[in-house]
């Protein structure tokens, strides 16, 4: 009996070694594999130096980067960049803050908007505009909306990289069923509205507006009437201590919910933006807003003519415009200076015309470099999806101010996901009002502990 | 004489001490290098983070989680104020009491079904316990699409039958059900073969006895099927107890805690905190909560379970 024990814990043990062992050097094998197969086929080339892309882009997006990151491989013989795709922005950015400042961080890291200030103060990165400085390179060429938002304290800590703003997508042919022009989208809050119980009342099988419970919308809403999300110019003259928007900005945004509700035109997906895609596909509900990413996504499923038209505003207030949405790339710290310079290499190829072009018609991501609209290939695309220059349109019409220059606070994501909470408690029936103050209060304690966690 | 007996006797009383002292410390570092393994893989991978945890949870962290301000209970107190919290436990509770008996009850139903020696019974005993083959993501994946507002099955089947649609997991009234529902589907499996098992162990002269007496089918499942089978039955009643409160992949999948917090059971609300809000004290105070509920809770339950359970 002993000696089965023993054997058993033997062979137990001898498995487990032999496990851990076998996954270092499969790692090795691989990598030897990859750069040995490379200098065979690439004759006299030296090692190539390899470059770790972290990126969180699922789906389509995911396609239209790897090609880009492949025709970045074939372009050149010195560098090996590995794009590894680490989950959702949120899942990203938590995986990377527990391998910060260790050897398993990778090179070059893409980041969300507003995980901007959660980087800045992780003091794991290097400011790009080290590289900017030292390279002489010019970043004035890039759309002017993107330079307000990453700009911050005069310099960039990243390079901006896809960039998208809401847009409403309207069904047409439900347009033009219910009379109403196809080819002028309601602008306003009260617009839509009106548009809503119109499409509704000639087909009560659909639904006119469903907004999503997206904090991300509701900033965008709120900087269209020139609200600001936090106090301090939006915390770009000091740090936030609560929010900025008035009791009447916050509200206009709950009370048009409202509105639609009681008017039965308003079709809830909750949290969910893939059900409510499909359900604006299934023709289910004629205008919906969503990221201008998913452009390309949703005219291509479509079997009726998709309309983009401008994030509506309340009647009473100018169209102030959008803040940029999407994610930067950032450079980390504490790798070899060979490394970083691959990946500046790497960063400066994706704001060049050519890649930029693609990436704007294949996904609906904006293109950070203007010039990449005198493509031949984006001409082509407007030529066929006229809808794609709606969004850029948007971009270009947006005033520059705090308000869309966007807020940089470290607990954003936090206050999304309040936020998300009072529109679904609005959607399912919950009072404007009680609500609304609910909201507020969680976010400016919020905003009060994470200003203590700083220790400040 | 006297006195050298008393010398001796004084000397030997000692080393009889001392030796048996000896002995007993051997055995102790006998026993404890026996249960090193366990004691270190322990240690390390649950007493350390424990402890971690309810050091956390007095302070403020960073966004990489090292501590920077000491707050004391502040945590703990914003906690018990806060709605949202409370509203979790709400949630968790309501949702334990959703799927425990549920679970164990249809569990039980379907064990006794198939401990019924028929042909081809072995095809349903396959059926029922196959869900222990599905993983959380794949069942939440496929209840997803049952779920869905715009092409799912179930609306699709109200639909048919005249009833309006039911936002399943869109509508607050309606969300913990549905996830309920996923969840006593995914435990089915477990808890099904569990008890299979339990009832094939019972001995069959018990029932051949209760046969002679003229027993009905229901005094034998009263008497003594439940009563053999008690053991087990507490084993699965604990076991899924504890699982219930740490509930997280179908909530992650299915409804990301919403509509209106609705479904943010515990262990999502410490996730979201943590990794989602960055927030490290507040999620490890959260997490110590669960630890005390759970532990007083499975205490409460040898005790109480203790006097019922019928070991044979």
């Amino acid at each position: 009996m002993k000696k089965l024990l023993f054997i058993c814990i033997t062979i137990i043990s001898i498995f487990m070694i032999t496990a851990c062992g076998n996954g270092e050097s499969k790692g090795e094998e691989t990598a030897s594999g990859e750069t040995e197969s490379k200098e065979s086929g690439e004759k006299g080339s030296d090692e190539k130096q390899e470059v770790i892309f972290w990126h969180a882009m699922g789906g389509a997006g995911q396609e239209a980067l790897e090609s880009t990151v492949d025709d970045f491989n074939q372009s050149q013989d010195n560098i090996q960049v590995n794009a590894e795709y680490q989950g959702s922005y949120d899942e990203a950015l938590t995986k990377y803050q527990s391998v910060a400042g260790t050897d398993s961080a990778p090179s070059m890291m893409q980041v969300f908007e507003i995980g901007t200030m959660t980087m800045i103060n992780s003091n794991s990165i290097v400011p790009i505009q080290e590289f900017v400085d030292s390279d002489g390179y010019d970043m004035s060429g890039l759309e002017e909306n993107i330079i307000n938002y990453y700009k911050i304290d005069d310099q960039f800590y990243s390079m901006p990289f896809n960039s998208s703003t809401p847009v409403m997508y309207y069904n047409k042919d439900a347009f033009e069923a219910a009379g109403l022009d196809p080819d002028t989208p309601p602008e306003t809050f009260e617009e839509v509205a009106e548009a809503s119980k119109i499409i509704a009342d000639k087909n009560p099988e659909m639904k006119g507006f469903a907004l999503q419970a997206y904090g991300w919308l509701v900033e965008q809403l709120l900087a269209n009437q020139g609200a600001l999300l936090m106090n301090n110019d939006n915390g770009r003259t000091d740090t936030p201590t609560e929010i900025g928007f008035t009791e009447e900005e916050g509200k206009s945004i709950f009370k048009w919910a409202e509105k639609m509700i009681a008017d039965d035109t308003f079709a809830n997906y909750g949290t969910n933006g893939d059900d409510m895609v499909a359900g604006f596909i299934a023709e289910d509900v004629a205008m919906f807003l969503q990221s201008s990413a998913s452009a390309r996504d949703v005219i291509d499923n479509a079997p009726f003519e998709v309309g983009i038209g401008f994030l509506p505003h309340p009647e009473d207030k100018d169209r102030e415009g959008v803040v940029i949405g999407g994610a930067s790339l950032w450079m980390m710290d504490g790798k070899p200076e060979e490394e970083q310079n691959a990946a500046w290499e790497f960063m400066k190829y994706l704001q060049t015309p050519e890649v930029q072009a693609k990436w704007h018609v294949n996904t609906g991501y904006f293109a950070i470099n203007p010039e990449a609209y005198e493509e031949q290939v984006v001409k082509d695309a407007y030529q066929e999806m006229p809808q794609l220059q709606v969004t850029v349109d948007q971009l270009q019409a947006t005033k520059s101010s705090y308000a869309t220059q966007g807020a940089i606070m470290d607990m954003i994501p936090e206050a999304r996901r309040i936020t998300e909470t009072a529109l679904e408690t609005v959607y399912n029936g919950g009072d404007v009002n009680e609500t609304y103050q609910t909201a507020v209060d969680q976010l400016n304690q919020a905003i009060e502990q994470a200003n203590a966690a700083r220790g400040k | 004489m006297n006195e050298v007996a008393i010398q001796s006797d004084g000397v030997a009383t000692p080393d009889f001490k001392k030796i048996k002292k000896k002995q007993q410390l051997i055995r102790f570092l006998k026993g404890i290098l026996f249960l090193m393994p366990s004691i270190i893989l322990f240690a390390v991978f649950l007493f350390y983070p424990l402890i971690r945890t309810i050091y956390l949870s007095f302070f403020l962290t960073d966004a990489s989680g090292s501590t920077t301000v000491f707050v004391g209970l502040d945590n703990f107190i914003n906690m018990f104020s806060s709605p949202v919290f409370r509203k979790s436990m709400q949630s968790t509770f309501l949702f334990v009491i959703f799927t425990v008996p549920g679970t164990v009850l249809i569990g039980l139903f379907l064990a006794i079904l198939a401990n019924e020696k028929l042909k081809g019974i072995g095809f349903f005993r396959t059926i029922y316990s196959s869900t222990m083959g599905i993983s959380v993501a794949a069942g939440s994946v496929f209840w997803l699409f049952l779920f869905n507002p715009t092409m799912g099955w179930l609306n699709e089947i109200l639909n048919f039958f005249g009833i309006e649609a039911i936002g399943w997991l869109t509508d607050p009234s309606w969300a913990l059900l549905s996830v309920s529902i996923t969840t006593i589907w995914m435990n089915l499996g477990f808890i099904f073969l569990i008890l299979l098992g339990g009832l094939q162990s019972i001995d069959s002269y018990l029932y051949e006895s209760a046969e002679i007496d003229g027993a009905s089918y229901f005094y034998k499942l009263r008497r003594i099927t439940i009563p053999m089978l008690s053991p087990t039955l507490f084993f699965v009643i604990t076991v899924s107890l504890i699982n219930a409160f740490q509930t997280f992949g179908q909530i992650d999948m299915l409804t990301s805690g919403g509509p209106q917090n609705e479904t943010n059971l515990i262990v999502y609300s410490i996730y979201q905190e943590a990794f989602m809000n960055y927030q490290y004290g507040t999620a490890s105070a959260q997490a110590v909560v669960l630890f005390v509920i759970i532990l007083v809770l499975t205490f409460i339950q040898f005790k109480l379970g203790e006097k019922k359970v019928h070991y044979q």
